[in-house]
């Protein structure tokens, strides 16, 4: 019995150290970070106290975060460049740019968006701006940015239920590019209609050279290159079951039963599109103003030329480019600052010079590659290039149409049904 | 006093030790499980994901993707890839194992370089699969081409039916080690005894695989094949890479049909809906897997 006592008390005494010595060593840091946190709260005191100190007209400061997606490196250094001399010119605010993969931006856009973690700047593929503004995550600056300059298209894709959520950072479209050695060899003038265009394409279609080819992939990329047949016929992307819808959805099948299109487009991205062009496996094919760079740097001896897309009514092209967007809530005084600075002509025009882009601002658009007779193309083309939606469900209506013309490219379904289809799915989304 | 003794006897004392791993476990995974299931009986789309009221609406959004042909499909191929990928990955990793349990010169060296496919970043054999099967160019056409078997080159990713081929092919590739490590690992524990016994007693090759090899190697087979199905069923990188579930929708699966709809098209709620299905067809495979681990032990 005493022993046990003893054993209990011994063990009592023993816990008591252990438990004691827990709580010294738990609560020393505990102190610790209590004093870091204290010093912390001063200093950020001191940091409010000298912001107050600067005159009140210059409000904006602190930390501004970019997220972008431009993988190409031309681009990266372009945006770095920019910021470098905007945090050199001043030291209020300091931007730095974060590169997020576009597999990944709109997954991390909505993961951020859910859980309050958001930059306070997003450049985006302007399609979804409507979406992103539609989830409320985006800034309201109708009155806080000027856009009276910009060209109604792209200032359109930033605009919902008639409020501005965003500037246009610049703008490319659509045109045809074309190898001028085989059209020459087939003995073919450039095409401007639809019936010159699978002429053409099917003329100069031998060995491993297909005539014509557009990115079709089942997406958003896909929907870009296909919808200028539609609007060329006079129609909207809302009016897939109509005359012209179904008149673009044949054309394409015609391109394909010719062997003129290759059926491998559907899994071509509009950068494999370009590389096989330049790899001299296509005549043909529709593409963006910002390839223009690497093509002219790739293959310097490939003789080849740009002209409008070949039309059926109509002229028309796809508008693409990407807007920026100031995160509600985030350092939106600061963030818009910066956008003043990235939208001034020189900045902005050293941008889309590095880039490839046309600008969205008229005035700044009409200086733009004087004198380059490629460029010019596409600077023309700009009027018109139609923008998609903006409508917060339009990823949903582009899914739509690009699973229309898959299933025409791949023989899956003929013009008039995959056109129905589509057309019941797009009814769904708007009638809601 | 002794109540606090006897807490601390074997029995309690393992639950304590268990507790951080079971923290970990339900912060890591039960957490996200759990919200998941929240998000799916809930209506959260573009509108409301961020500001908003977000309705809790009870099964309908599993009501609609069971009224949804694309998932319907997506349903389909997924139990279609994955029983034609167990299929043809078994039966050549097996026949894999056993031609490398003869202990030939390098058999050892060779059977390690076998796993070079499973270590292989799924992404670049996606890559390499989606230039070998590619109509004009592709390796598989241009050897078919060369040995006679066809004419005209296959559109292998571009043909609906053809693309499911070629995404079997290409898990097929990776899945073979992985069954050939497992079963030859299962392979060794059989005693060489009885196979010089059954040979003394006039047995031939097949009666010794199928009296001796197939019954002793019974729970291998059986943990290879629920593994095998558990990481086939949730099959995304190598999918998404190849085809993207296209062309139409013909080789969508239930994980890329579930990203799709979250990440592309914002319809949060559906996503998770698809998810869920996926999660639930495996915690059920999964529970059959470990009560075929726990007759073993106890046999």
């Amino acid at each position: 019995m005493k022993k046990r006592f003893l054993a209990t008390f011994v063990s009592a005494v023993m816990l008591a150290t252990v438990l004691a010595g827990c709580g010294a060593a738990t609560q020393a840091p505990a102190q610790e970070t209590a004093a870091k946190e204290e010093t912390a709260e001063t200093t950020e005191v001191a940091d409010t106290q000298t912001e107050e100190a600067v005159p009140a007209s210059e409000d904006a400061s602190g930390d501004v975060t970019i997220w972008y997606y431009w993988e190409t490196a031309g681009h990266q250094e372009a945006l770095d460049h920019i910021i470098q001399e905007f945090n050199g010119q001043q030291d209020k605010i300091k931007v730095q740019a974060k590169y997020v993969p576009f597999a990944d931006f709109k997954k991390q856009l909505s993961v951020g968006a859910s859980a309050g973690e958001l930059p306070d700047i997003v450049i985006l593929d302007n399609p979804d701006h409507a979406s992103y503004a539609a989830m409320g995550i985006f800034a309201d600056i109708t009155d806080r940015f000027d856009v009276s300059n910009y060209y109604p298209g792209p200032v359109n894709s930033c605009t919902l239920d008639g409020k501005l959520y965003g500037v246009p950072f610049g703008s490319n479209d659509l045109v045809l590019f074309y190898n001028e050695d085989m059209l020459a060899e087939a003995g073919c003038e450039v095409p401007k209609t639809w019936d010159e265009l699978l002429d053409v394409a099917t003329k100069t279609t031998k060995g491993n050279v297909y005539g014509f080819a557009h990115c079709a992939l089942q997406n958003e990329e896909g929907t870009f290159n296909f919808l200028p047949w539609v609007w060329s016929t006079g129609q909207t992307s809302y009016e897939i079951n109509s005359e012209g819808g179904i008149k673009a959805l044949e054309f394409e099948k015609s391109l394909v039963d010719a062997g003129a299109f290759p059926k491998e487009a559907i899994n071509w991205t509009q950068g494999d599109t370009m590389n096989q062009f330049i790899s001299g496996n296509l005549a043909m094919m529709i593409n963006g103003t910002w390839q223009i760079p690497t093509m002219r740097q790739e293959v310097p001896d490939l003789k080849w030329n740009v002209a409008p897309i070949p039309q059926d009514k109509q002229q028309a092209s796809g508008l693409g480019g990407e807007n920026y967007a100031v995160i509600a809530g985030g350092n939106e005084e600061a963030a818009i600052a910066f956008l003043q600075y990235a939208t001034s002509k020189d900045t902005c025009l050293y941008m889309m010079d590095h880039m490839g882009y046309i600008s969205s601002d008229s005035t700044i658009a009409k200086d733009q590659f004087k004198g380059d007779a490629v460029y010019q193309v596409f600077v023309d083309e700009m009027q018109y290039a139609n923008a998609r939606g903006p409508l917060p469900e339009w990823p949903d209506i582009s899914d739509a149409i690009s699973l229309a013309f898959n299933k025409v490219i791949t023989g899956d379904s003929d013009p008039a049904s995959a056109a129905a289809e589509a057309q019941a799915t797009i009814d769904s989304i708007i009638g809601k | 006093m002794k109540r606090i003794k006897d807490f601390f006897r074997y029995d309690n004392i393992g639950l304590l030790f268990i507790l951080p791993a079971f923290i970990y476990m339900m912060i890591f995974v039960g957490y996200p499980i759990i919200s998941n299931i929240i998000l799916s009986i809930q209506d959260v789309s573009v509108r409301n994901l961020v500001k908003g009221q977000k309705n809790f609406i009870g099964l309908a959004n599993y009501i609609e993707i069971f009224h949804d042909a694309v998932f319907r499909k997506a349903m389909g191929n997924t139990l279609i890839f994955t029983l034609a990928c167990l299929l043809f990955q078994f039966l050549i990793g097996f026949l894999l194992a056993l031609f490398f349990n003869k202990n030939f010169t390098f058999s050892k060296t060779v059977r390690g370089m076998t796993m070079i496919p499973w270590m292989m970043p799924m992404t670049v054999t996606a890559l390499m699969f989606k230039f070998m099967f590619s109509t004009d160019v592709g390796i598989v056409n241009y050897i078919l081409r060369s040995a006679g078997f066809i004419k005209e080159n296959i559109e292998w990713l571009t043909t609906p039916g053809t693309a499911m081929i070629s995404v079997v092919a290409a898990n097929v590739w990776i899945g073979i080690p992985f069954n050939t490590i497992l079963i030859s690992t299962g392979l060794t524990t059989i005693p060489q005894e009885l196979y010089e016994s059954a040979s003394v007693d006039g047995a031939n090759g097949w009666q010794k695989l199928t009296k001796i090899t197939l019954p002793l190697l019974r729970p291998t087979i059986e943990s290879v094949l629920v593994l095998g199905f558990i990481y086939t069923f949730k099959v995304y990188d190598l999918v998404y890479v190849m085809t993207e579930g296209g062309p139409v929708n013909s080789t969508h699966l239930l994980s890329t049909y579930s990203y799709k709809l979250s990440f592309d098209m914002f319809q949060y709620s559906k996503g998770s809906s698809v998810a869920n299905v996926l999660f639930l067809i495996l915690l059920l495979v999964g529970m059959l897997y470990l009560r075929i681990t726990m007759q073993g032990e106890e046999d």
